[in-house]
């Protein structure tokens, strides 16, 4: 029998599970790695030492209160990490549009505004729409049956792995001064569940001083099923900034993303229901009412929420295919989101948005 | 039961869930923050981020929840103790709290230097070894490091013997530096 490797040997020092079998039966006659074993327990044993610290005193109930406490007051669900008041602010303010963006598509999602979408519309919003739609949260329970597992990488065969063999775009010619340093990442598919729950949209309507809209009949323990992914993508940009702490990173210049378009699926209810029902809520402005309803057959439309103050769209035809532009041709930010062929594209950056139609038209 | 009884049972047993995974496994989650920060008090304000980042998008009663809990634990004290605005404001505090101490302040002085070199050193391994160790350190047997990390239980003895190695080597750099 071969010796026994050095994590054999770190696991028979403290794991009781470890110290039986053919490994103890080798370690008890191999004076070569009972000599390794004492080496390594050792080092164990030092380790622990360095890292010991006093034991921290809790106390369960009161910290159980705080975090209840602290759920309740936050509208769950919105969070910007990437805002920062240190950083460009108009770079910023269309990123916090675009990161909005996805969070309200998500929450559309949920909401069952669509199935299974072919093509995308923009939709202007206001930021009161996308915090009302945030508090979605407030009327059900999402849970993943399937977590996302995310992974970035350095070559492109690793990341069309981790998305279980999605094959990445590729941008035929970077517009000038987008750096060549690429980064890749890929998304396993990711498979989420929001259950309805009439008690608590009620709870949040009387949290509000507001009356619940009426519920359709089986709303209530509706649930809706959501998949996304897998989906791979390319980010350009040197995003450590050098000499920097490493919590402080650069905007990347340009995004690409490939997935699989979202599909939904709901039991009790539909989607007919579960618009009207959402668009009922509280908080809700009559505009975003009135675009959402002149957008025509939800289940194959995928929205794509503009918020007025941030960001200008556009219809354009990227590969035959209908598809929004956002953004100016400054400079500042831009994107493209375009679905074919089942899967829905993105292509984003602080470049122009004429670049990011060529980059578009010419991705394969 | 009927219909509305139901509901509230569903929308209570959720709380329940909730609450009892935080009952089983608070102490352990700050058990796991405190190890990577030495100190209880941080520790304290990561669990309870992670807890509350769990409670917005999973299900208390999810299989995998306590997996959850501690590598979001490890990672988040992690990233924590490699910001640079933690560090300053972490001298600043330490230096006061050293001062108010009545006994033997040398010495204090110096447990409190060595754990933070410590804590520097282990702020620059990778992710991983990083957190199989401090979860490990913190009383997580090999079976619930391995799942929190995703990996079999079999590596989980690589990862700390590599992690144990890799600290040792920047504890040694850090000093001679």
């Amino acid at each position: 029998m071969a010796h026994l490797t050095e994590g054999t040997l770190r696991r028979m020092v403290d794991d009781p599970d470890a110290r039986s079998g053919a490994d103890a039966a080798h370690l008890e006659g191999c004076p070569e790695c009972q000599a390794q074993f004492k080496v390594v327990s050792a080092d164990a044993r030092s380790i622990a030492t360095l890292l010991a610290v006093p034991e921290a005193r809790v106390d369960v109930g009161r910290s159980f209160e705080r975090v209840m406490q602290h759920r309740k007051s936050q509208p769950a669900l919105v969070r910007f990490p990437i805002l920062r008041p240190s950083a460009r602010p108009l770079t910023l303010a269309f990123v916090a549009a675009i990161a909005a963006g996805a969070l309200v598509v998500m929450a559309f999602t949920f909401a069952g505004l669509f199935f299974k979408p072919t093509t995308v519309k923009a939709v202007p919003v206001t930021v009161a729409d996308m915090q009302a739609l945030s508090e979605l949260s407030n009327y059900g329970t999402l849970a993943w049956t399937k977590e996302p597992q995310l992974q970035a990488t350095t070559s492109a065969a690793d990341a069309s792995a981790a998305a279980g063999g999605l094959s990445l775009p590729t941008v035929a010619k970077l517009p000038d001064g987008v750096s060549t340093t690429v980064t890749y990442g890929g998304m396993s598919e990711a498979v989420a569940t929001f259950t309805f729950s009439a008690d608590k949209a009620a709870a949040s309507a009387a949290a509000q001083g507001k009356t619940l809209p009426k519920m359709p009949t089986g709303m209530d323990g509706a649930t809706l099923t959501l998949t996304v992914g897998p989906a791979v993508g390319e980010v350009y940009g040197n995003l450590q900034k050098p000499g920097s702490a490493t919590n402080d990173i650069n905007l990347p210049q340009l995004i690409v993303v490939k997935s699989a378009s979202p599909t939904a699926k709901s039991t009790q209810v539909s989607v007919t229901d579960l618009e009207n029902f959402i668009l009922a809520q509280p908080g809700i402005s009559a505009e975003l009412k009135a675009a959402i309803q002149a957008i025509g057959d939800p289940s194959t439309t995928l929205l794509i929420p503009v918020p007025i103050q941030y960001a200008t769209s556009t219809q354009v035809t990227i590969q035959g295919s209908d598809g929004v532009a956002l953004g100016d041709n400054t400079g500042v930010g831009a994107g493209v989101v375009w679905v074919k062929d089942g899967y829905v594209y993105v292509v984003v950056g602080s470049i122009k948005r004429d670049d990011a139609v060529t980059i578009a038209n010419n991705l394969k | 039961m009927n219909l509305g009884a139901r509901r509230m049972a569903t929308a209570k047993s959720d709380e329940e869930a909730f609450e009892a995974l935080f009952t089983a496994e608070y102490a352990r989650v700050v058990g796991i923050a405190n190890r990577v920060l030495a100190d209880p008090h941080e520790a304290e304000d990561v669990a309870q981020d992670v807890f509350i980042d769990f409670h917005r998008l999973h299900s208390a009663s999810a299989q995998y929840a306590p997996a959850w809990l501690h590598r979001a634990a490890a990672h988040a004290s992690l990233n924590r103790l490699r910001g640079a605005r933690r560090r300053q404001k972490r001298e600043v505090a330490q230096a006061m709290e050293e001062g108010e101490r009545a006994v033997d302040p040398q010495k204090q002085l110096e447990v409190s230097e060595d754990r933070r070199h410590v804590r520097q050193a282990l702020g620059r391994l990778a992710p991983k070894p990083a957190a199989a160790l401090a979860m490990r350190a913190s009383g997580l047997s090999y079976a619930e490091v391995a799942q929190a990390l995703g990996v079999g239980i079999g590596q989980v003895g690589t990862l700390l013997r590599r992690a144990e190695a890799a600290l040792r080597k920047e504890v040694t750099r850090g000093t001679s530096n």
